[in-house]
């Protein structure tokens, strides 16, 4: 791993869970929470693509019954899409790890589609027809997300990854 | 070298084993939800959890407002200071002022209307969270259970009906809006009495089911509970008529109108606490 030891030390993944649980519940309102992006989710892939021993379907699992509680949603819904998403990550892990940040965004975005997709048609199926297409929103702010923080990871780190190619 | 006993290959379960595993699980407990309302003990669990994150979260909004309305207080000072100079921002300040405390009136006065209906206690509670389910519109509000909520109570605000409180919680609450897709109250039309349906549509908007097509009814109308379900009190506004479709095929108009209250708006709810009807044995 391109990465120095600490920085996937138990005491970061879990502060940076808590920190996204923190920020999905601050009171947003408005336009803000139709674009707000998901924070959770993407905290979780992050780990998931850094630390896949740490983190993995288990962990989202839970984190996603965590979002359904904080969307009162019905149980389920999120920790479905977030287990999907692992899968994605999990399943192009090598891949996206090549990328630099815009183009790990960019691959990222199907991913985050397919979970946001998975939330729609179980919440379809499980409660009542959608109404728009408001709901897919939030893919593109976290895709904006995921760049920022792959930006700032390759700031952070950025000997590390350029040596590992 | 292989050991009897032991495997030469560890395997752990591939991904999409563990997938199939967790969608199993989550198709369960989706089941359990909806269909048998087992995971009540979960929920409230969480939010006895998250419930002080909540409150403490909140502080950073406030702390916000309160900066802003400190500038807001010292650009009305700089007025101020400017109108002893000049008479006619003077006068145009004090026209604010009078305006503003109008508003201000007119809304303790709606307040009022509805505290003097007998049989009922009212809940202050203010704006917690708002939930973001795209399957239903949802807020959370910071009185529950200890305060004496439970299901089914309506809420409202100065200007009219906001919802109805879907689950209650030990300290909190949670109210489905009446803009909410599936959201459905019994209302009248304020001018002619005739009673109706209100559905919500989601995204902010109602519309009034199934009114023949002969009703009298115009944009502009007011749309009022109708108080005969024994759980809205009568004459809450609900909703004004912003828009009347005669569709060629299909007995009934399609009226649709917005919400009267300040869904998006209001940070402060009043919760109407009726003493329980008694409802008659057939």
């Amino acid at each position: 791993m391109s990465m120095p030891r600490e920085t996937g030390s138990w005491s970061r993944v879990l502060g940076t869970l808590a920190l996204a649980v923190g920020l999905t519940q601050l009171p947003w309102s408005g336009w803000a929470l139709v674009v707000r992006p998901d924070f959770l989710l993407v905290t979780v892939l992050f780990w998931v693509l850094h630390r896949p021993e740490r983190i993995g379907f288990g962990w989202a699992f839970c984190l996603g019954l965590l979002a359904d509680f904080q969307d009162g949603a019905v149980f389920g819904q999120h920790a479905i899409a977030y287990a999907v998403a692992v899968y994605g990550v999990l399943f192009l892990r090598l891949r996206l790890l090549q990328f630099d940040p815009l183009r790990q965004a960019g691959q990222l975005f199907p991913i985050l589609l397919a979970a946001q997709l998975t939330v729609l048609l179980v919440g379809w199926l499980a409660v009542r027809p959608p109404v728009g297409l408001a709901i897919l929103l939030p893919v593109l702010t976290s895709t904006a997300l995921w760049f920022v923080i792959a930006l700032w990871q390759r700031a952070w780190h950025g000997k590390g990854m350029r040596g590992a190619e | 070298m292989a050991v009897p006993g032991q495997l030469t290959f560890a395997r752990r379960l591939g991904p999409t084993a563990r997938l199939a595993i967790w969608l199993a699980i989550g198709v369960a407990c989706v089941v359990l939800d909806v269909r048998y309302q087992a995971m009540e003990g979960l929920r409230s669990g969480l939010s006895m959890v998250l419930h002080p994150v909540r409150v403490a979260l909140r502080a950073p909004a406030d702390v916000a407002n309160e900066v802003a309305d400190f500038f807001t207080r010292h650009r009305l000072l700089q007025q101020q200071r400017d109108a002893l100079l000049a008479e006619r921002s003077r006068l145009a300040l004090t026209a604010n002022t009078a305006r503003d405390l109008k508003r201000e009136n007119d809304e303790l006065r709606a307040l009022l209307a509805l505290q003097a209906r007998p049989g009922q206690q009212l809940v202050r509670a203010a704006l917690l969270y708002q939930g973001h389910d795209w399957f239903g519109q949802k807020i959370v509000l910071d009185r529950g259970a200890t305060a004496g909520l439970r299901n089914g109570l309506p809420v409202v605000d100065a200007s009219g009906l906001m919802g109805q409180i879907s689950q209650v919680y030990p300290g909190s609450s949670e109210v489905t809006l009446v803009t909410s897709p599936g959201q459905l109250t019994p209302v009248m039309i304020e001018r002619t009495g005739q009673r109706g349906l209100v559905a919500g549509l989601g995204q902010g908007l109602l519309e009034l089911r199934y009114m023949p097509s002969q009703t009298d009814v115009r944009v502009g109308d007011r749309l009022v509970t109708s108080g005969i379900d024994r759980i809205y009190p009568a004459a809450v506004p609900v909703a004004r008529v912003t828009r009347i479709g005669r569709p060629q095929a299909g007995p009934y108009l399609r009226i649709e109108g917005l919400p009267l209250a300040g869904l998006e708006r209001s940070r402060a709810a009043l919760i109407l606490v009726a003493q329980p009807v008694a409802v008659q044995q057939p």
